[in-house]
C-alpha cells in the first residue's frame, strides 16, 4: 500500500525523538455480508476498513495513532505527532528494507469473490427454508453468510516488512421459535480462515434441523434448577471455559504487570493432571488462524498447561519486553484502529483416555452443558460466566430431561483444579473474542470434560 | 469525497434518491503505570455511509477509503445491494422535518487542556489510589481518552445536517488484596467540561468500589427483595427495552408483540425517551435525518409506543419517533437517551423496612446469560447483603435468575439517586419484591 521509501521516511520520523523501536502496520479490509431474513433477501451489506497505525516503542512506553491518510504527507505528520512524546535523539536509523517470506498455511481454494452472488443466496434461502419448514411454531429465521478479505502489510525498524491476506467466511443459521408464553432461539455460526470451498462442505440441511429442532425443543423445557453440583461439559463450543476462565489470564497483557492469577507460576501446578492446554494459531484453515500475527510474528502452536503443569503464556512484543520474553506470535488486533496486545488464537483443551458415556454414567445428580453460549471474565480476579444453550439434567448416570437458561459461574484457578475427567472427542468451534485489541476471530475446543462441582444459576429451583 | 459528484454518479446510473453520511472522529488516549505515561494513542478517521434507491429497494455501502474511485464503488455496491434485496422495508430517503432543536453541546474548553495538565491529573489519581489505602496493592488503570465526533448528512433532495460533540472521561481500576483474596475496583467518569472533574471523588469512588468487595462470598440460596443500584437498573431496562423496537415487533420476536396501551411494568416505573435533554449524549437528528424530540414511552407502566425508523412507521402507519440507526449504512433501530423517572424516596427510606434483602450492585455476562427475545436471564452477579433495613456483608460468585418482563413489573419502589449513565441511560436505583439469588 506504501512504497519501501516511504516506509524508510515515516518510520524514520517516528524514531526521530529516541524510540528503541517503529512499526507501520497498514490494512484494506472487503467485508462482504449476505442475509436472509424469514425467506427474503435483505440487501447486502459492504464495507471498507482501510487505514495505517504507527508505533513507536521505547522501554516499556508505547505511542500509538491510526489514520486513513495514507500519503507519504498523512503518514509523516502522524509519526511527527507521535515522536513529539519523546525527547530524545534518534537512536536507530531505518536504511533499508527487507520484504520476509512467508510460507502460506492457509490455502483458499476457491476465492469468496469468485462466486456469483445468487449462488451464495441460494445456499442462504436452503438454510433458511429448512429451518422455517420445520415446524409451524418457528416464528423467524435469520441465514447470514459473513464474508471477509483482510489484506495488511507491516514495516517495523527491524528493516522487516510483510505482506500477508486472510480471507475468512462464517455462514450463519438462527431460528426463533414461539408459543404462548415462550421464545426460543437455536444457533449455529461455523466458520474458517478460507474461501468458499469451506461452505461447500458444511451440511446446511443438517446444521439447519438441528438449529429447528433445538428451538423448538426448548419452547417446552423446564427452567434449569441452580445450586452447586457436578456439570458435564459438551465438546466444541464448551472450549469457552478454558477460553475464560484460564485463556485471559493467561494472555501477558495481564501476566505481565503481575496481575493474573497465573503470574509467575510457571512450572507449577495450575490444574488437575487431566488437563493439558494448547494455543495453536497454525492450524490449517482454522478461524483464529494466521500466518503471522499483527506484528508479523509468525503465529505458533504454544503449549498453555500439560498434565495440570503451566507451561507458558501468550506473549505479545510489548508486553513481553515487561517479561523479558520474546512474542510467541500473539499479538493481534481488530483493525488498525487497534494497537495489539496479546490474544488467543485456536485454544483448546486436548484430548483425554475417556469416553463421554463413562463421563456421564460417573454422575448419579447433575447436568449435561452439552453445548455453551458466551461468557465473560475478570483477569485479575479469574471470576468467570458462561450460558449453556443446550443443557439436561443428569440422573443416575443417564442424560435425562431439557433444562433452560442455565448459567455456570466459577473462578478459573479454582475450576481449572475440578476438570477431573477429560474424554477423547476433541473438536473446536468458531467465535468472536472481544478485547482491549477489538473484536478477533478465535477458536474454542475441547473434548466433553466432567466438572466435579460448578455453581450453575437457573429460576428453577433446588435441583432434585 | 465531493458529494456532488456521487450524487451526479448516482442519477446517472439510475439511483432514483440517495443519502451520504460521513462521521469524522478524533481521539486522544493515555495511561499511565507506575508513575510514567505507558500509552499514549492519536487518532484520526472517518467513514462514508451511502444509501440509495433503485426500483424501489434500498441499497447500501460503506467506506473509510475515499479517493478518486470512491464515489464509483459506493454506487456500484449500492446497486448490487439494491437489486439483490427482496426486503419488504419501506424505502425512503427522507426530505426533512420541519423543524429541527439544534443546540451545540461542543465544549472548546477540552480541546484547551495542556497534554501536561491531562497527564498531571492522571500521575495524581495513580498515586492517591496507592495511598488510599494499605490494601491497594496495584492499580490497573490510571487512563485519560477524549473524543471529538463530527457527523454530516447530505442526500439528493437537498437536506443537509450537521452534528459535532466532544467529551473525555477518565477510567481507574485498582487491584485490592487481604491475605489471599483478591478484587477489583474500577470507576468510569465522563464528562464534557473540564471544570467538574473531582480528583479525590474519583479515587474514592474507584478505592471503595475495591475494597467494599472484600471478603465477599456467596450467600445463601433465597429469594430476596433486591434493590438493583442505578447501574444494574441501566442495564436491565435497557435489555427490557430492546423489545419495544417496531422492527423486533413486526418481525414477531418480541416480548411487546401487541402491547400497546398494555401494562409492561409497575405502576411505579415511567419511561421517557429524551434525547434533548442536555446531557453529553444530546442529539437532534437521527440517522436518516427525522427531528429528535422527547416523549414518553412507558407511562405509570403502561407502553406508550414502540421505537420506529421510517420504514418501521411508514408500515406500522404511524409517526416516526427518531430512532433510526445507521448500522454500516443498514437503517436498523437504537433506543438510547432513556430516562427513568426517579421517585420521591432516598435509598435508605426505600431498605429500612427490608429485614433480609439483596443489594445487586454488578451483573455480568448480559450478552450470553440473557434472551432478550423472552426475557428470561441467568446472570453472574455480586453485591451486598440487606440486613434490618442496612447495608451488610459482600456477597461475590451468585447468580440472579428471573425474567425482565416479571421483573419490571414486580418494582416495589423507585428511588432518587438518578444517576446518568455511559449507555446515556438516566436511571435510579430500583427495588423489586424479590428475586431468585443462587449461591450456596
Amino acid at each position: 500500500m506504501i512504497s519501501n521509501k516511504v516506509a524508510i521516511q515515516v518510520l524514520n520520523t517516528a524514531l526521530a525523538t529516541g524510540g528503541d523501536f517503529a512499526e507501520i502496520f497498514l490494512e484494506e479490509t472487503y467485508s462482504n455480508n449476505l442475509e436472509v431474513d424469514s425467506g427474503k433477501t435483505q440487501p447486502p451489506s459492504s464495507g471498507v476498513s482501510y487505514g495505517a497505525g504507527i508505533r513507536i516503542l521505547k522501554k516499556l512506553q508505547s505511542v500509538y495513532g491510526y489514520t486513513n491518510d495514507l500519503s507519504l504527507k498523512g503518514l509523516v505528520k502522524l509519526a511527527q505527532q507521535l515522536s513529539a512524546s519523546f525527547n530524545g535523539k534518534q537512536e536507530i536509523v531505518v536504511d533499508k528494507i527487507e520484504k520476509v517470506k512467508i510460507k502460506n498455511k492457509h490455502k483458499i481454494r476457491k476465492a469468496l469473490s469468485s462466486v456469483e452472488t445468487s449462488e451464495k443466496i441460494a445456499l442462504l434461502k436452503k438454510g433458511d427454508a429448512i429451518m422455517r419448514d420445520y415446524d409451524k411454531r418457528i416464528v423467524r429465521t435469520i441465514a447470514v453468510l459473513i464474508m471477509n478479505n483482510r489484506n495488511i502489510e507491516i514495516f517495523n525498524s527491524d528493516g522487516k516488512h510483510f505482506v500477508d491476506s486472510q480471507e475468512r467466511v462464517r455462514f450463519v443459521l438462527q431460528a426463533i421459535a414461539m408459543q404462548p408464553g415462550a421464545f426460543e432461539t437455536g444457533f449455529t455460526g461455523p466458520g474458517a480462515h478460507s474461501g468458499f470451498d469451506f461452505v461447500e462442505g458444511l451440511d446446511i440441511e443438517n446444521e439447519a434441523k438441528e438449529v429447528a429442532d433445538l428451538a423448538i425443543r426448548k419452547l417446552s423445557a423446564k427452567d434449569c434448577p441452580s445450586g452447586v453440583m457436578p456439570v458435564v461439559i459438551g465438546n466444541g463450543f464448551g472450549g469457552v471455559i478454558f477460553h475464560e476462565a484460564c485463556g485471559h489470564p493467561l494472555e501477558a497483557s495481564a501476566v505481565s504487570k503481575g496481575l493474573s492469577p497465573f503470574a509467575n507460576k510457571i512450572g507449577q501446578k495450575v490444574a488437575h493432571e487431566a488437563v493439558t492446554a494448547i494455543d495453536d494459531g497454525t492450524i490449517e484453515n482454522g478461524w483464529g488462524s494466521n500466518n503471522i500475527d499483527d506484528e508479523g510474528v509468525p503465529t505458533y502452536r504454544n503449549v498453555l498447561i500439560k498434565d495440570g503443569i503451566l507451561q507458558d503464556y501468550l506473549i505479545d512484543r510489548f508486553n513481553g519486553r515487561r517479561m523479558n520474553r520474546e512474542s510467541n506470535g500473539a499479538g493481534r488486533r481488530q483493525s488498525y484502529k487497534y494497537e495489539t496486545t496479546s490474544r488467543m488464537s485456536n485454544t483448546y483443551i486436548a484430548a483425554g483416555p475417556y469416553t463421554p458415556e463413562e463421563e456421564i454414567k460417573s454422575v448419579k445428580l447433575g447436568l449435561y452443558a452439552k453445548k455453551l453460549g458466551g461468557g465473560s471474565v475478570n483477569p485479575t480476579t479469574g471470576d468467570f460466566n458462561f450460558a449453556a444453550d443446550e443443557a439436561y439434567i443428569i440422573r443416575d448416570g443417564k442424560i435425562a430431561e431439557l433444562v433452560k437458561g442455565a448459567t455456570l459461574i466459577g473462578n478459573g484457578a479454582e475450576i481449572l483444579m475440578k476438570i477431573d475427567m477429560v474424554a477423547n472427542d476433541l473438536e473446536r468451534a468458531q467465535g468472536m473474542c472481544g478485547a482491549a485489541s477489538g473484536s478477533i476471530p478465535v477458536d474454542v475446543g475441547q473434548p466433553t470434560l466432567r466438572v466435579s462441582e460448578i455453581t450453575v444459576g437457573g429460576q428453577g429451583g433446588k435441583l432434585q | 469525497m465531493k458529494v456532488t459528484k456521487f450524487f451526479e454518479l448516482a442519477k446517472a446510473s439510475g439511483i432514483e434518491a440517495c443519502e451520504v453520511v460521513v462521521r469524522r472522529s478524533t481521539h486522544i488516549d493515555m495511561n499511565v503505570y507506575h508513575a510514567e505515561v505507558e500509552n499514549y494513542s492519536i487518532a484520526d478517521s472517518r467513514s462514508i455511509y451511502a444509501r440509495g434507491i433503485v426500483n424501489g429497494k434500498m441499497g447500501f455501502a460503506a467506506s473509510e477509503k475515499d479517493d478518486a474511485k470512491t464515489p464509483e464503488y459506493l454506487v456500484k455496491q449500492i446497486i448490487t445491494s439494491a437489486t439483490n434485496s427482496e426486503s419488504d422495508d419501506i424505502a425512503i430517503i427522507f426530505k426533512g422535518s420541519e423543524k429541527y432543536k439544534k443546540r451545540s453541546t461542543f465544549n472548546k474548553a477540552v480541546g484547551l487542556l495542556s497534554e501536561e495538565e491531562k497527564l498531571n491529573n492522571l500521575f495524581l489519581l495513580e498515586k492517591k489510589l496507592l495511598a488510599y489505602d494499605p490494601r491497594i496493592t496495584e492499580v490497573e488503570a490510571a487512563s485519560y481518552s477524549e473524543s471529538v465526533n463530527e457527523l454530516e448528512m447530505f442526500n439528493s433532495y437537498g437536506l443537509k445536517l450537521k452534528e459535532k460533540d466532544n467529551y473525555f472521561y477518565y477510567y481507574t481500576s485498582v487491584v485490592v488484596k487481604q491475605d489471599q483474596e483478591v478484587k477489583t475496583g474500577y470507576k468510569i467518569a465522563i464528562f464534557n467540561d473540564p471544570k467538574a472533574v473531582n480528583i479525590d471523588q474519583l479515587v474514592k469512588e474507584t478505592a471503595e468500589d475495591g475494597l467494599s468487595k472484600l471478603g465477599g462470598k456467596p450467600c445463601k440460596s433465597g429469594k430476596y427483595p433486591t434493590l438493583m443500584n442505578q447501574k444494574v437498573t441501566a442495564s436491565l431496562l435497557a435489555a427490557y427495552l430492546s423489545s419495544a423496537s417496531a422492527e423486533k415487533v413486526q418481525k414477531r420476536s418480541s416480548l411487546f408483540i401487541d402491547k400497546l396501551g398494555q401494562k409492561v411494568a409497575s405502576s411505579k416505573i415511567t419511561v421517557l425517551d429524551a434525547p434533548l435533554n442536555k446531557t453529553i449524549f444530546y442529539s437532534y437528528f437521527d440517522d436518516e435525518g427525522v427531528a429528535k424530540f422527547n416523549k414518553s414511552v412507558i407511562d405509570k407502566g403502561i407502553l406508550k409506543t414502540y421505537f420506529h425508523n421510517l420504514s418501521t412507521a411508514a408500515k406500522a402507519g404511524v409517526a416516526p419517533t427518531a430512532n433510526g440507526s445507521n448500522n454500516g449504512g443498514k437503517i436498523g433501530i437504537s433506543i438510547g437517551n432513556i430516562v427513568l423517572k426517579p421517585g420521591k424516596k432516598s435509598v435508605d427510606e426505600i431498605i429500612k423496612d427490608v429485614r433480609e434483602g439483596f443489594y445487586l450492585t454488578e451483573v455480568q455476562g448480559l450478552h450470553s446469560g440473557l434472551n432478550p427475545t423472552s426475557g428470561d436471564f441467568s446472570l453472574q452477579a455480586s453485591g451486598f447483603m440487606i440486613r434490618d433495613g442496612k447495608f451488610a456483608e459482600p456477597v461475590n460468585l451468585v447468580t440472579i435468575a428471573g425474567n425482565l418482563q416479571k421483573l419490571f413489573l414486580e418494582v416495589k419502589a423507585v428511588a432518587n439517586d438518578s444517576e446518568l449513565q455511559l449507555s446515556s441511560y438516566t436511571t435510579p436505583s430500583v427495588l423489586v419484591k424479590k428475586l431468585a439469588v443462587s449461591g450456596n
